[in-house]
C-alpha cells in the first residue's frame, strides 16, 4: 500500500509540473512493451494487450455516460457496432470478395467518418433519457442495442450471416498496421488519449454537471444545469469513445466483422468491466477491462471431466469469479485502491497536522 | 495486509499463467477451436480428444505424443481468432483444428495463412472459407456450393419448381439457401416462390407459413440451425400445409435435434450431408454403434463423421510427414504437416464419398469431400430413423462459376 500510495503521491508531483508529464511519461513507458513481451514471454500477448485497449476505450466510454452522469445504458455495444461496420464498409473496395458494400475510402478518412456516425447514434440512443429513467431507460437502450445488430444481420449489403471480410488495415505510405505490435501502437495511444480526455472531461464544468445530474437530477436542474442538454452530451461523448473503439476493433487484423461480436452477452461483459472496475471511476474502466480480458483468456481453456464427458468450465469460474468480487468488492477494484490511497492520505496529512502541532507547542 | 498478500499471489500467478508456453520438443501440438456451447458441439469436441488419446495410447506417431489444447469459440469470430492468435503464437501449435461455424473459419483462415499454420476443418460449409486461396487450409466437409447443386437437382426433378425458402440468418443456412437458389435458376430456370429472410433462433414461422400455405407450393426448403429448423417444420404442419408439400432441410438437418424436437413433422424431410446413420457400410455401422456405446448417441450425425474423419486424416498426414519436432523446426515442420495434408489422397473413411485434397491453393484442391447423400427421415422423435435417397459426385468446378 504504501508504494502505491508514493506512485500516487509521485503522479500529483509530476502533475504539479505540467499536467501532461504523467501521462508523456506513461507512454514513453508502454511502448517498449511489445518488445519486452515477445522477447521474454511470447507474442501472443501484444495481441491480448491490444484487445485489452479497446476494450479500455470501449469502458472508460461506458463510465461517462454511466459511471459521470448516472444514466444506465445497456446499448453501448450498439454503438461500438455501428462505429465498426460504418468504418469497414467505407474501407471495404466495392465489389470486394465479400459481397458486401465497399467505398473504398482510405482508412484514416473512414475512421472520423464513423467516429461522426457513431456521435449521432449516440444522440440517438439518448434522446429517450430525457424521458426515462433507471430500468425503463435500460430497457430502451437495449433494444436500440440489439435493433442495430439485428439490422445488421439481415443486412446483406452490411455482411449479413457472411460478415464483413478482408476490411483494410491502416496504413501510412508503404507502412502498414497489420501485425500484433504495429497495432498495438495504434489502439495504446488511442485507449491512452481516451483516458486523458475522460479524466480532463470529469474535472471540467462538464464533469461536475454529469455528477451532480448522477446525484439528483431535480437539484442539477434547481442549480441551472440544463439537464436535457447534459444528458445528451455525456450519451454523444460516450459514443464518440464507442466509434473510435469500434473503428479500431474492425481494422484490427485479420479485419473481420460479424454481428455476433456485438450481443447482449458482450454488453454484460463491458458492463462487469465497468462495475468490476468501479463506476464512476476512471481507472476502475481501465483495471476493469485489463481483469476482465486476462481472466477470460486465462480461462478459455480450462476443460474438466466429468464422467468422461469435457466440460468448457469457463463460462462458470469466469462468472464466479466476478459474482464474488461484486460481492466483496461492491465498490469495484478501482474504488477500493481509491479508498485505500484516500485513507493514506488522510493519516499522511493527519500525522503532518500532529508533528507540525507537536512543534509548535514545543517552539 | 492479508487481502493484499491474495492479491499478489493472484498478480503473479496471472503473469505466470500469461508467460507459460507449452512448447515441449518431441510432442506434435495440436490446436482445436470449436463451439462448445451445445450438447453436441461438446460431443464432438469429446470425440476428437477421444481420437487424439486413442492414438496417442496406441504409440503416438511415430513415437511421438500428440498434445490437445481444446479451446470454446462459442461460434463467435472474435473469440475464434484469439483462440487462433492463442494457440499459434503462445502454444506454438503445429496444426489448428477449427472451426464448427463458417462465420468462424472465416477470419481463422487469414490468421493461418499469415502464420503459416496448416487448418483443417471439421465442419464449416460456407464456400468462401476455400475461395480466399490459402495454401494452409483444408476442408473435410462437403462445400455449401455442392450441397445446393445436389439439392436443386433432386427438387427440380422429383418435387417441382415452385418452391419457398425460408432463410434464417447464420453463415451456413444463408449460404445453403443462396445457393440452392442459384443452382434452380441456373438449372431451371425458377426464383423462389416465397423467401423470408429470419432472426438465427427465430421462434414465429405461423405468419410466413399461413402466406406459403396461400401459395400452392410443391416443396419449402428449411435452412437453419437445427433448433431454429425443428421448430418451423412443426408449424408448417400447424399452418396447415400438407405432406404432399416436401419439406427440404439445411444441412443441419442431419442434427439429432432436428428429429427429436419436430418429432412427426420430421417425417419425409429431406437433406443433403456428408454421412448417413442409415449407411450399411460395416465402417458406418462400427461408427454408429461405437458413439452408441461411448456418447449415448441414437444415430451420429455427419459432423460425428467428419470430426472422426477428420482425426484419420490428420493421423495419416502426420505419420507421412518429416517432422523434427524442435524449437527451431517448428515452421518447417508447419510445412511438412501442409504439404503430407494435401498429398492426401482418395480416402474412403465415413463420409460419403472419397476426399482428397491437393498442392493448389484452390477450392478444386482444398474441398476435399464432393460427394454428398441424400438422406430423407422416415420416423422423428427420439428414435429418429433415415433412409438414403442418394448420393451425387460433383465436378471439382461444379458452383464456382
Amino acid at each position: 500500500m504504501v508504494f502505491l500510495s508514493r506512485i500516487a503521491d509521485l503522479i500529483d508531483a509530476l502533475a504539479s509540473r505540467h499536467r501532461l508529464l504523467p501521462w508523456l511519461i506513461a507512454y514513453v513507458m508502454l511502448l517498449p512493451l511489445p518488445f519486452i513481451m515477445s522477447t521474454f514471454f511470447n507474442s501472443y500477448l501484444i495481441d491480448l494487450a491490444n484487445r485489452a485497449c479497446l476494450f479500455i476505450l470501449l469502458a472508460v466510454g461506458l463510465n461517462i455516460v454511466k459511471g459521470f452522469c448516472g444514466q444506465v445504458t445497456v446499448g453501448h455495444i450498439g454503438l461500438y457496432a455501428i462505429g465498426a461496420v460504418t468504418s469497414a464498409v467505407l474501407s471495404l473496395e466495392p465489389g470486394g470478395f465479400g459481397g458486401a458494400l465497399g467505398f473504398g475510402l482510405p482508412v484514416w478518412v473512414s475512421i472520423p467518418i464513423a467516429i461522426l456516425v457513431t456521435a449521432f447514434a449516440g444522440l440517438i440512443v439518448g434522446l429517450p433519457s430525457v424521458r426515462l429513467e433507471g430500468a425503463y431507460l435500460a430497457l430502451a437502450t437495449l433494444g436500440l442495442g440489439e435493433s442495430v445488430r439485428i439490422f445488421i444481420a439481415v443486412t446483406p449489403a452490411l455482411g449479413s450471416s457472411t460478415g464483413l471480410m478482408m476490411i483494410p488495415a491502416p496504413s501510412i505510405g508503404s507502412f502498414v498496421f497489420d501485425s500484433f505490435t504495429s497495432y498495438y501502437y495504434l489502439v495504446m495511444t488511442a485507449a491512452l488519449v481516451g483516458i486523458y480526455f475522460s479524466f480532463s472531461i470529469l474535472r471540467s464544468a462538464t464533469g461536475r454537471a454529469f455528477q451532480a445530474i448522477r446525484e439528483d437530477t431535480i437539484a442539477a436542474s434547481v442549480n441551472g444545469i440544463n439537464v436535457i442538454k447534459y444528458k445528451l452530451l455525456a450519451f454523444v461523448l460516450s459514443a464518440i469513445y464507442a466509434g473510435l473503439a469500434g473503428a479500431l476493433f474492425a481494422h484490427m487484423p485479420p479485419g473481420y466483422l460479424h454481428h455476433n461480436n456485438f450481443t447482449v452477452i458482450e454488453m454484460v461483459t463491458l458492463l462487469l468491466m465497468v462495475v468490476l472496475g468501479g463506476i464512476g471511476n476512471v481507472w476502475g474502466g481501465v483495471i476493469g477491462a485489463i481483469v476482465v480480458t486476462i481472466a477470460y483468456d486465462q480461462t478459455k481453456d480450462l476443460v474438466v471431466y466429468f464422467m468422461d464427458r469435457p466440460i468448457v468450465v469457463q463460462p462458470l469460474v469466469f462468472g464466479l469469479s466476478m459474482v464474488l468480487l461484486v460481492l466483496f468488492m461492491p465498490r469495484g477494484i478501482g474504488g477500493w485502491f481509491e479508498g485505500v490511497l484516500r485513507n493514506r492520505r488522510f493519516i499522511k496529512r493527519s500525522e503532518e497536522k500532529l508533528g507540525g502541532t507537536a512543534r509548535n507547542s514545543q517552539s | 495486509m492479508k487481502l493484499m498478500n491474495k492479491v499478489f499471489a493472484g498478480l503473479v500467478a496471472t503473469g505466470v499463467g500469461l508467460a507459460t508456453t507449452a512448447a515441449f520438443a518431441g510432442d506434435i501440438r495440436v490446436g482445436i477451436t470449436m463451439r462448445m456451447v451445445s450438447e453436441n458441439g461438446q460431443a464432438y469436441g469429446q470425440m476428437v480428444m477421444d481420437e487424439i488419446k486413442a492414438i496417442n495410447d496406441a504409440g503416438g506417431i511415430n513415437g511421438n505424443m500428440i498434445k490437445a489444447t481444446l479451446m470454446n469459440d462459442e461460434c463467435k469470430s472474435d473469440k475464434g481468432v484469439a483462440n487462433a492468435n492463442k494457440l499459434i503464437f503462445q502454444e506454438n501449435i503445429h496444426l489448428l483444428i477449427g472451426s464448427t461455424c463458417s462465420s468462424v473459419s472465416l477470419p481463422i483462415v487469414d490468421v493461418t495463412a499469415k502464420a503459416g499454420v496448416p487448418q483443417m476443418i471439421p465442419h464449416s460449409t460456407n464456400a468462401k472459407i476455400t475461395q480466399k486461396g490459402s495454401e494452409w487450409v483444408f476442408r473435410i466437409p462437403v462445400s455449401g456450393r455442392y450441397y445446393g447443386g445436389v439439392n436443386a437437382k433432386y427438387v427440380g426433378e422429383n418435387i417441382g419448381s415452385k418452391i419457398a425458402y425460408i432463410c434464417a440468418a447464420d453463415a451456413a443456412s444463408v449460404g445453403d439457401c443462396a445457393n440452392m437458389e442459384k443452382q434452380m435458376r441456373a438449372r431451371f430456370g425458377v426464383d423462389p416462390a416465397y423467401r423470408a429472410d429470419v432472426q438465427e433462433k427465430e421462434v414465429d414461422f405461423r405468419s410466413h407459413m399461413q402466406k406459403i400455405k396461400s401459395m400452392n407450393v410443391d416443396g419449402i426448403l428449411v435452412a437453419a440451425l437445427a433448433e431454429t429448423m425443428a421448430r418451423a417444420l412443426i408449424q408448417s404442419y400447424e399452418a396447415g400445409i400438407g405432406e404432399d408439400v416436401r419439406r427440404i432441410g439445411s444441412s443441419s438437418a442431419s442434427n439429432a435435434p432436428v428429429p427429436k424436437i419436430a418429432g412427426d413433422a420430421a417425417k419425409g424431410v429431406f437433406f443433403t450431408a456428408a454421412y448417413a446413420a442409415a449407411d450399411n457400410r460395416p465402417i458406418a455401422k462400427l461408427f454408429n454403434e461405437m458413439t452408441r456405446k461411448r456418447y449415448g448417441i441414437h444415430a451420429p450425425d455427419h459432423d460425428f463423421s467428419q470430426a472422426y474423419d477428420l482425426v484419420r486424416i490428420m493421423e495419416i498426414a502426420l505419420n507421412n510427414a518429416d517432422l523434427q519436432l524442435e524449437q527451431w523446426s517448428l515452421k518447417q515442420d508447419r510445412t511438412a504437416i501442409r504439404d503430407a495434408i494435401a498429398s492426401v489422397e482418395g480416402y474412403e473413411g465415413l463420409a460419403s464419398g472419397p476426399i482428397s485434397f491437393c498442392a493448389a491453393p484452390t477450392p478444386q484442391c482444398r474441398d476435399g469431400n464432393r460427394t454428398a447423400v441424400l438422406i430423407g427421415y422416415t420416423k422423428g422423435g427420439e428414435n429418429f430413423e433415415t433412409e438414403v435417397l442418394a448420393r451425387v459426385t460433383m465436378e471439382p468446378d461444379f458452383g464456382l462459376e
